[in-house]
């Protein structure tokens, strides 16, 4: 047994739907670049964590790892104790299958800086791919899934809207409704608001917040430093593919204790 | 904030119907959006435009005249043979050659596509080397090899390696002059159709594949249900292209030889009343009609497939 399925077991009793992930000694690769250099991090069921940095920090990468857009180069990543994208045999790793993968996926959400919403789809048909394609479900009651979600962020009468018809946070919030729609135990944000307007930004933070009190496990990559001190439970600061400090946000941001936290944050507060 | 969009757009629409306050402006018929008088502006001449409409006509008259009445033309036999039955004959075959051997190659340039893109290293090799072959090896050559073929493998037959015969069937009877025709044209565009696809595909933005993969659709079904219709929209200007091209492409077939198109038809007649020009005429006319009825289904295609980008562009609330 490992440890990262003997946390599993402690945790179980936890909220439905939120699942833990622990990422021990993650390294990538992109060629000779090194973008990860031994991540160690465990998200508790139902915990937001949210990860800061500079540009080119790594932290995109990591939530991309997590995901499996990335693989990664050494090390283990486990959600709720499986161990993502392989099969562990003593040691030497097997590659899953991509229908594998693909199911490994589905429970993962991901919300992703530039939308990336199906232009030739509608707003209800983006929400509605998934459950219809992956999860199997008749159309009727996966377009009322869809309804129901688009309600959730708030827009119920854009449904029969195309992607280039709405704002883009208006079309944020359609990924993330499309991404709830798959019903993932753990939700990725990849810096959300960064494509947007300013004053577009708070709706689609908004629509976040209501998502925390869910309970629902998080993960974020954000440069709203006001946002995170007010959701996480669990901030991250990294730097040159490393963590150089987690804790919590309100000790972390008021008083960090590395110099390169130090530095960050005297620039962007 | 979301229905600020709405409410400005129906406000809008309310204004323009109501014919109320005309302002300050004297003339009746200003237009008015949200009781706002709008600009009274006279669109610059073109005279220009008009010169260049004038001379064009005169000269388009002339040639008219000099081609109607120019007995060379032998127009009585262009209109003698332009409805006859081996050509209408030639005409349903030129277009039912074109459409199957479009629909084929479609098919194939799809597969080809697809496993271009595969991990399967065996796959991408087998793509490549069709292309290469296809591309790189003339057309009439492969047509005749296809008109060869019956004659260079008499008999198909189906066998495990070193052992029993399975299936023997004769060629002649599976390839046919029509198979024959449609099997050589359809993989030569093959071949052309997978670069144009796949310049489609690659024009898509890589979040596309991302997103459909982090909601845990599978490799299929991100080819069909989400690339494939994205691509569509670039895909159709040239395909249209290759479609036309095809079109004419057809009258190759003679190399086979099969002897029902358009071409042929027309180039019999000719051959047998000494007058070649107004049969070419007829062909000429004939390929024109066809042409044109492709354009209006290219028409149609292009807006089922611009959806959520050309229509409604204009409406982003």
């Amino acid at each position: 047994m490992t440890v990262a399925s003997l946390t599993h077991t402690a945790t179980n009793a936890s909220h439905a739907g939120s699942a833990s992930v622990e990422i021990t000694g993650v390294h990538k690769f992109f060629g000779t670049v090194h973008a990860l250099r031994g991540i160690d991090l465990t998200i508790r069921p139902g915990e937001v964590c949210v990860a800061i940095g500079p540009s080119g920090s790594g932290k995109s990468t990591l939530l991309r790892c997590i995901n499996q857009l990335e693989t990664i180069s050494a090390g283990r990543i486990h959600l709720n104790g499986e161990l993502q994208g392989y099969t562990d045999s003593g040691g030497r790793l097997h590659q899953l299958s991509p229908r594998r993968i693909a199911a490994q996926r589905r429970r993962t959400g991901m919300v992703f800086q530039r939308f990336n919403l199906f232009p030739h789809m509608t707003a209800l048909q983006n929400v509605m791919e998934g459950p219809v394609q992956v999860r199997r479900i008749p159309r009727a009651r996966a377009r009322e899934q869809a309804r129901a979600l688009l309600d959730r962020v708030g827009l119920g009468g854009l449904g029969d809207r195309y992607p280039n018809q709405i704002s883009g946070g208006q079309q944020q919030r359609v990924a993330i409704a499309r991404a709830l729609a798959m019903e993932p135990e753990v939700m990725l944000f990849d810096e959300p608001t960064s494509a947007l307007d300013p004053e577009l930004v708070g709706e689609v933070l908004d629509v976040i917040k209501d998502l925390v009190r869910t309970g629902m496990t998080m993960m974020l990559v954000t440069h709203e430093i006001g946002f995170a001190r007010e959701i996480a439970d669990h901030l991250v600061f990294m730097d040159q593919g490393a963590i150089v400090e987690e804790g919590r946000p309100r000790e972390m941001l008021s008083q960090p204790k590395n110099p390169r936290t130090q530095a960050f944050l005297s620039k962007v507060l | 904030m979301t229905a600020g969009g709405d409410t400005t757009l129906g406000r809008s629409m309310a204004g323009s119907d109501t014919k109320g306050a005309r302002g300050s402006v004297p003339a009746a018929s200003v237009r008015q959006i949200d009781g706002v008088p709008l600009n009274d502006v006279a669109p610059p001449r073109h005279s220009g435009r008009w010169i260049a409409l004038i001379l064009l006509l005169v000269l388009a008259g002339q040639m008219a005249v000099a081609v109607a009445g120019n007995p060379n033309f032998h127009w009585h036999v262009f209109a003698e043979y332009l409805f006859h039955r081996n050509v209408l004959r030639g005409v349903l075959w030129t277009l039912g050659l074109t459409v199957a051997a479009m629909s084929v190659a479609v098919v194939l340039a799809i597969a080809l596509v697809v496993m271009r893109d595969s991990d399967n290293p065996i796959l991408r090799g087998l793509s490549w080397l069709w292309v290469w072959f296809f591309r790189g090896t003339p057309i009439y050559t492969q047509l005749l090899f296809w008109g060869l073929f019956a004659v260079l493998f008499p008999v198909l037959s189906l066998s495990i390696p070193f052992g029993p015969e399975l299936l023997t069937i004769e060629t002649k009877r599976v390839i046919t002059a029509m198979t024959a025709a449609i099997l050589g044209l359809a993989f030569n565009e093959s071949a052309y159709l997978t670069e144009i696809f796949r310049a489609g595909f690659r024009a898509i933005d890589r979040g596309q594949t991302e997103a459909a993969q982090a909601i845990g659709i599978p490799k299929a079904k991100i080819w069909a249900r989400i690339l494939l219709p994205q691509a569509m929209r670039t895909i159709i200007p040239p395909t249209g292209n290759e479609t036309i091209g095809m079109l004419k492409m057809t009258s190759l077939v003679l190399a086979i030889p099969f002897t029902l198109d358009l071409m042929f038809a027309t180039n019999a007649i000719a051959n047998r009343l000494y007058l070649p020009v107004p049969l070419l005429m007829v062909a000429g006319f004939w390929y024109l009609v066809i042409t044109s009825v492709l354009m209006v289904g290219q028409h149609y295609l292009e807006r089922h497939f611009g959806k959520g980008h050309d229509a409604g562009a204009g409406q982003r609330a």
